[in-house]
């Protein structure tokens, strides 16, 4: 992991790698001409196979459909080639993603759990033998694969792992229950992650990352009833006695932390892949119903309230994507470490999508209240990107933290800095040594088109910020740093935001670039407008790092936690 | 069976990007492309034709897919190719410059080096819909022709039973190969084309989608390209467009109150009754 290759990275540390993010990247001809015609195909199986096969969109999508989506070649999509899979870059594959998740976010899931999660530790960590064993029957669909890292005392926090695999000459003898599998009822090869090192209190327990087959006595439940996503079965692993010999140590003994942590790092881009799509999908369903929905003798796209929802729909689905693409062309050239920016579009993804998702419930006011219409569905099905693949508050933590860590240091070690803060400040105190120079880039932003030298000044400015306010905090805080999540949301927004903020300026650059000012006005205007917004919460963040109610906000809380519930009754 | 199809990009119709016309003449930037439906349907056709069914791996005779039109139209080709068909010509040439009767004459220069057995046209391309094509070709080629096809029975590859879509019903033709034959939308029923060597099943209704694996295994696949000028002494078109302009936007509806009401606006403003 190169550290330093990270464009959020030097931003924390003021530098701005501008050639990291200009010219906006793309796909070659040949590249974009194959995935067009990935996604042709795609549209003509929904619209043949998915479609009239489907039947209820709340229940778990067909095991036909899903067969047939495997020959296809659905799942494995981005397996790789040697193994039967199509081995897509990066971008083709977020792309395939977006258009499932605005066709269905239930079998957009499916189909990145599959991948992303369930089969990419084999990818990454898999011996020749492993892969020979696994890869071809999960690139053709054949075989599921599931991730169990999730337990009852485990969400969060990985640490917590009870699952024990207990060592018997070579082999391995593992018991426990995994909750929250995608795909678990139907998957027939699963990623356990299991210590391998005894409970005991306070210790760090040793995790390690087996591949499990069904038949191996893996037990699964039917699935439970879930509140969207309904197309997918999520269920339970229950392991008991189960005997696996060497073979099926993925990696090292030990190094499943890692691993799990890896995994999700990849995850988290597929997350806002999908979400993209369904919030495109959802802001164009909203733009039809304003111009056909008519009150007061106009079509309520007509008032300006219905305006501004739009308006900043575009501008935030937009950013996202800008967003998503720029992460994407970055792993697809030079392999550049983006795990801070896969979890900056995580959150920013999945919170992106929840806002248009109640935007289009706004707009589509009573209709969109009634079960089963697709806003309402859109609502529903929205919540779980804000869950799986690490919730947006642990991520937020990880952003800054991750941000602020010294250079050349492993990622594992935020997360121990966040479950040891004491002995974890170590892991962090170098950051301002490397403040001082770096090869990578300088504090200006020059490739802008000078259409949009406000926003450069913008984004310069804040950036200077950023770098000022994270060393002041190291400073301020010093050991205690990882405790004080209230400064570490401050930081990690404005990331997010600076992160966004440049890639629609890349992006609005190259379209300016490409179609003359004119061509590109829509483009525009979204920067501008997306750029405002952005400056608001920016300001908002800066100021709050010196004047800010945290203390009285923390201990509200604390009272109420001791009270036990809310104190008054009015009479 | 050696089977020619051309085929033709067009504007695609479901794009938020429409055509414009600047200045009398149209402007395609920025407009998405796909292959004309009518098009796609006689490359279905075409692959049924060639199905055998002993042994799905391999083609009873060849389908090759041909365009007139520039380098980017190859996107529509390659469709054509992860779909089953063997190779692909490339007539380079810009839309502009194009009527039917120059893309007919090219179409029969190729048909002369070929020397295919049957060509699968569509029975019109939705952008300019001429239906002129297919017709004209027969008549250069002075081969036999069946147009606005519903259903093919291919008896033993050197006859056709083309049932032809017709006003009142459907019209049985028997053509002798090598003929030209235009399809119709219900040619791809699930039972609408058979030969010998059909496979047992049916077909899904509509066109087969490429799997994944034949998109990238189509790109290995031949793709050749002639200049225009190669093939035709004379390229130049015999339709001059003048200018183009874009329909009227619909006016809004109203509501009648009554019959009596409907008759005096057809009469007095429709001016129809
Ligand atoms: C649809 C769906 C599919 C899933 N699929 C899988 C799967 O395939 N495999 C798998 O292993 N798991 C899966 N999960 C489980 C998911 O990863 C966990 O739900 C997630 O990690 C959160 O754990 P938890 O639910 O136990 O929440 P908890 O960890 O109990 O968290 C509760 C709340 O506390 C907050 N919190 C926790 N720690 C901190 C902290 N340090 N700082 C601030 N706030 C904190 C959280 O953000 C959250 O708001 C799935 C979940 C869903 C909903």
């Amino acid at each position: 992991m190169i550290a330093d290759a990270s464009f959020l990275k030097s931003l924390f540390c003021g530098i701005i790698p501008e050639s990291m993010a200009f010219p906006f990247p793309g796909p070659s001809r040949a590249e974009a001409e194959e995935t067009l015609a990935i996604l042709d195909t795609l549209k003509r199986f929904m619209r043949t196979v998915y479609e009239p096969q489907r039947g209820s969109l709340d229940s778990p999508i067909s095991q036909e459909i899903l067969t047939e989506a495997g020959s296809l070649g659905l799942f494995g999509l981005s397996l790789p080639r040697a193994y039967g899979g199509r081995q897509l870059s990066p971008t083709s594959f977020a792309r395939i993603l977006q258009e499932l998740g605005a066709l269905d976010p239930s079998l957009a899931l499916i189909v990145r759990a599959h991948q992303t999660l369930g089969a990419h530790p084999l990818v990454r960590h898999g011996t020749v033998g492993q892969k020979a064993r696994w890869l071809a029957k999960m690139a053709s669909g054949q075989a599921l694969a599931g991730y169990a890292l999730t337990e009852e005392s485990a969400g969060s926090d990985a640490a917590g792992v009870r699952t024990y695999a207990r060592s018997e000459g070579t082999n391995w003898v593992l018991d426990g229950k995994k909750i929250w599998v995608t795909n678990g009822p139907i998957a027939s090869v699963f990623t356990v992650f299991a210590r391998t090192s005894p409970v005991e209190e306070g210790i760090k327990p040793k995790l390690t990352a087996f591949v499990i087959d069904r038949d191996d006595g893996i037990i699964t439940n039917a699935g439970i009833n879930m509140h969207g996503v309904r197309g997918v079965q999520v269920g339970t692993l229950l392991l008991e006695n189960v005997h696996l010999d060497a073979s099926r140590v993925l990696g090292t003994v030990g190094q499943g932390f890692m691993i799990a942590v890896e995994t999700l790092n990849h995850a988290r881009l597929a997350s806002a892949s999908a979400a993209s799509g369904s919030a495109r999908q959802l802001l164009d369903l909203s733009i039809r119903y304003a111009r056909e929905r008519a009150a007061f003798g106009r079509a309520i796209g007509d008032f300006g309230l219905i305006k501004d929802k739009i308006a900043s729909m575009l501008s935030e689905v937009f950013a996202l994507e800008s967003m998503v693409f720029l992460t994407t062309g970055m792993l697809d050239g030079a392999g550049s470490d983006c795990s801070i920016e896969s979890a900056a579009c995580k959150v920013f993804g999945s919170e992106v999508l929840q806002r248009v998702a109640e935007g289009a419930g706004a707009i589509a006011a009573g209709r969109g209240f009634a079960s089963g219409h697709a806003v309402e569905r859109g609502l529903r099905d929205a919540r779980h990107h804000l869950v799986l693949d690490g919730t947006n508050e642990v991520l937020r933590a990880f952003i800054a933290l991750s941000g602020m860590q010294a250079p050349g240091r492993d990622l594992a070690n935020v997360v121990k800095a966040m479950r040891e803060p004491i002995k974890g400040f170590g892991l962090l105190g170098e950051f301002a040594v490397r403040k001082a120079k770096s090869a990578l880039g300088r504090e200006r932003l020059t490739r802008v088109h000078p259409l949009l030298n406000r926003e450069v000044v913008l984004f310069e400015d804040y950036v200077s910020d950023l770098a000022k306010n994270a060393e002041k905090m190291l400073r301020r805080h010093g050991v205690a740093i990882a405790e004080m999540q209230y400064s570490q949301r401050r930081v990690a927004d404005l990331a997010i935001d600076l992160y966004a903020l440049a890639a629609v300026l890349s992006r609005t650059s190259r379209a300016i670039e490409r179609r003359g000012e004119e061509g590109a006005r829509r483009e525009v205007d979204l920067a501008c407008i997306f750029a405002a917004s952005a400056e608001k919460r920016m300001a908002a963040n800066v100021a709050g790092f010196d004047k800010n109610d945290d203390e009285q906000r923390k201990n509200a809380a604390a009272r109420a936690y001791q009270d036990g519930a809310y104190p008054f009754e009015l009479f | 069976m050696k089977i020619l199809v051309p085929l033709k990009r067009v504007a695609d119709p479901d794009n938020a990007n429409k055509v414009k016309v600047t200045a009398g003449k149209l402007d395609t930037t920025g407009m998405q492309w796909k292959p004309n439906p009518f098009d796609e349907y006689a490359v279905e056709t075409a692959l049924r034709l060639t199905e055998n069914g002993a042994s799905t791996k391999v083609r009873l005779g060849e389908v090759i897919v041909l365009t007139v039109g520039p380098k980017e139209a190859e996107t529509q080709l390659r469709g054509a190719l992860a779909t089953g068909a063997d190779r692909a010509i490339r007539i380079d040439a810009t839309d502009d410059d194009l009527d039917g009767d120059v893309v007919a004459r090219a179409i029969r220069a190729v048909v002369e080096k070929e020397k295919p057995d049957l060509i699968l046209v569509g029975k019109q391309a939705v952008d300019g819909d001429s239906n002129q094509v297919g017709q004209l070709l027969a008549e250069y080629l002075g081969w036999p022709q069946a147009t606005f096809a519903g259903t093919i029975k291919s008896e033993g590859d050197t006859a056709l039973l083309v049932g032809r879509e017709v006003d009142g019903g459907t019209l049985t033709l028997r053509v002798t190969l090598p003929a030209v034959v235009s399809v119709d939308l219900r040619i791809v029923a699930p039972t609408s084309v058979s030969s010998k060597h059909s496979p047992t099943h049916t077909y899904a209704d509509g066109v087969r989608f490429a799997a994944l694996m034949a998109i990238m295994a189509a790109k290995k696949k031949p793709m050749v390209e002639f200049k225009l000028s190669e093939l035709v002494s004379d390229a130049a078109a015999k339709i001059a467009y003048t200018t183009h302009e874009l329909p009227p936007p619909r006016k809004a509806g109203i509501k009648v109150k009554d019959v009596a009401e409907l008759v005096d606006k057809l009469r007095n403003e429709a001016r129809v009754v």
